[in-house]
């Protein structure tokens, strides 16, 4: 078995599309975590030096003195009730004034903002690239009819079945664990050196990538099931695009809860658990009667919560069945 | 140990139509090819099922009926054990296109776990060597028939069966791997040579099965199936003389251009008749039936794609 997957994996490598997809695997990333950098890089000195000049133009442009006498008369109005003598007058200047920082771009580069962000769109780019990757291999042995040939070297086709899978189910996951880590590993470098990386912050991130993996590699396996079933990249491609695009219709159309999106189970997958808009829910908590959370809010109304548990299973579910049948078809059908 | 290489007994494939109907491949095919190496043709019209029970023998398709067995071990269900001894080209070349020659025949080889050096011992067999590393795709028909053929030899086989293993060769290749199966044979590997090209066939085999619409019609050994010569022809310098002195002993002859048909099995009675007329022969040979005459006698009449 070690020797066939072994034969596998260096057919895998040898695919001129699946090495294509996986240099995306690691172009893209590359692309968005450079974006993700440069967007948030702190202002030069010459930025700094030209937003001083307009705050100057601008705090000479205008007299603000009369609005800063209102808001000392009528904190209440302002939103500083409360406060009292220079400290009253200092926020109203605060806020009425120009500030320096009004003039320069103040995002920073935040891991959990990243998390959501960047590393949600590079875990979604892995996943569909390592579902094609899982897609193409095995659509170029039944295009090629060389699958054949394979079995004619080893006809135990339930070891051949397996070591395919092995091989694509595999690869996803070390390629988009890499990537994943080495994507957040970067940022938190960056972070790091930029002295804006908080305790915690880059675990969450770790995990939240070794997650992601573990979504492209069921992709992968998906993939490649589909296609071993079909025995063509074009209508598993078409079947997942239908699902994709027509399926969140489909589900609305049917009055079935979001519960069953697969869209939402595996952001649910990736993000630890995720919400939903749910009817049932406006019902048993009308208004804003539900319980307050640890930090003074009362929970969002109409809305309900896919865990990681619920998610892993309704995905596992489908995995499992779309896997057997692959299986039981590639063990009975005959091979062209 | 069984003295027969392959073995079927009552084999019968069916396939369902797109429309409902159902299509008869194979029905009811007994075939049996001896051990102890030679080439055993497997002749039939197209569509008589030779490839449908080829791939059954090798497990790419499952029978409706019937048993197998290969080197005596029934198959499917042990044809794991059986396969490392099996060598096969199954229709058209199989391999990856964008992969090289010697990259398709590495993956196979390391599959069974055979050493590099019958790679390169196969490659240089079929006579690709120096074409090794182009790609599949940029291959001749001919080329990639003699890759389908090297990747038999990875496995060093005690039987291959060969499906049109001559498709798209040129004459001289078509002679090269004639000769290669003829050498196989006498090597000691039973090889089952799936083909129309009858004169090829009747060149290289010892034994044949020919089978119509998915049936047996006869098998056995070439000359048996054959039978033995019932007519001479004679070439003397003077026909009509040599006819008349055949006739005088009580023969059925013919004159033919520059030659005498003569029709009896009894070559040593013809020359004793002449050489008492005091004619001399400088020619006797015996006629027989060809395998291609008598192919077509036996599958003429057979329909191609049974229904049921």
């Amino acid at each position: 078995m070690i020797r066939l997957v072994a034969v596998e994996l260096r057919r895998y490598l040898h695919r001129r599309a699946v090495l294509l997809l996986l240099v995306a695997c690691v172009a893209v990333p590359v692309l968005l975590g450079t974006v993700a950098v440069t967007e948030t890089a702190p202002p030069s000195d010459a930025e700094i030096a030209f937003a001083q000049r307009q705050l100057e133009q601008d705090r000479a442009a205008s007299d603000y003195s009369q609005i800063v006498a209102d808001c000392v008369a009528s904190p209440a109005d302002f939103g500083l009730p409360g406060l009292t003598g220079a400290e009253l007058e200092e926020q109203c200047r605060a806020q009425v004034e120009p500030q320096l920082e009004w003039y320069l771009d103040n995002r920073r580069l935040d891991l959990d903002d990243e998390r959501r962000g960047s590393g949600a769109a590079v875990a979604s780019f892995l996943a569909i690239l390592l579902l094609l990757a899982g897609t193409t291999f095995t659509g170029h042995d039944w295009a090629s009819r060389s699958v054949s040939n394979q079995l004619l070297f080893e006809p135990r086709r339930g070891r051949v079945w397996a070591a395919k899978a092995v091989v694509v189910t595999g690869a996803a996951l070390v390629v988009g664990a890499i990537v994943m880590t080495t994507y957040f590993a970067g940022l938190g470098l960056v972070a790091s050196s930029r002295d804006v990386l908080a305790d915690g912050q880059l675990l969450d991130a770790f995990q939240m990538g070794w997650r992601s993996a573990g979504v492209a590699a069921v992709g992968a396996l998906l993939g490649f099931s589909l296609t071993t079933l079909f025995r063509s990249t074009v209508a598993t491609i078409g079947l997942l695009l239908g699902v994709a695009v027509a399926g969140s219709l489909l589900l609305a159309a049917l009055g079935v809860e979001e519960r069953w999106n697969p869209a939402i189970n595996l952001a649910a997958l990736v993000q630890d658990g995720t919400t939903y808009y749910s009817e049932s829910a406006c019902v048993e908590d009308p208004g804003m009667e539900g319980p307050l959370d640890e930090d003074g809010y009362y929970h969002e109304p109409c809305t309900e919560e896919v865990t990681f548990a619920d998610a892993s299973a309704y995905v596992g579910s489908f995995v499992l069945v779309a896997g057997v049948a692959s299986l039981v078809s590639f063990r009975r059908r005959d091979v062209p | 140990m069984s003295d027969l290489v392959i073995e079927t007994s009552g084999l019968r494939k069916e396939f369902r139509s797109h429309r409902g109907g159902l299509r008869v491949a194979v029905q009811d095919l007994d075939l049996a090819v001896p051990a102890g190496g030679g080439v055993h043709g497997f002749l039939g019209p197209n569509g008589s099922g030779k490839t449908t029970t080829i791939r059954m023998l090798l497990g790419l398709a499952r029978p409706t009926a019937g048993t197998m067995r290969l080197f005596g071990e029934p198959v499917p269900d042990r044809l794991p054990h059986v396969i490392g001894r099996v060598g096969a080209v199954v229709e058209s070349p199989k391999f990856s296109p964008n992969f090289t020659g010697l990259l398709n025949l590495r993956l196979l080889a390391d599959a069974i776990g055979a050493p590099r050096s019958r790679v390169d011992a196969a490659i240089a067999t079929v006579q690709l060597t120096g074409r090794e590393k182009d790609r599949y795709k940029s291959y001749s028909l001919g080329m990639k028939q003699r890759l389908a053929i090297a990747a038999t030899l990875l496995k060093d086989p005690d039987l291959l069966i060969l499906d049109e293993p001559t498709n798209g060769l040129d004459p001289a290749g078509i002679r090269e791997i004639r000769e290669t199966i003829r050498g196989l044979g006498e090597a000691g590997v039973t090889v089952l040579l799936s083909s129309h090209i009858l004169a090829e066939v009747q060149q290289v085999c010892t034994s044949a099965t020919i089978i119509g619409n998915g049936r047996l019609l006869a098998s056995g050994r070439v000359e048996d199936l054959l039978g033995s010569s019932t007519s001479h022809r004679v070439v003397v310098p003077d026909p009509p003389q040599a006819v008349a002195a055949l006739m005088a002993a009580g023969l059925d002859a013919t004159a033919e251009a520059r030659a005498v048909r003569v029709e009896t099995e009894d070559a040593a009675r013809i020359t004793q008749v002449l050489g008492e007329a005091g004619i001399w022969l400088s020619e006797l040979t015996p006629l027989r039936p060809d395998l291609e005459t008598f192919f077509l006698a036996l599958t003429g009449s057979e329909q191609l794609g049974g229904q049921a």
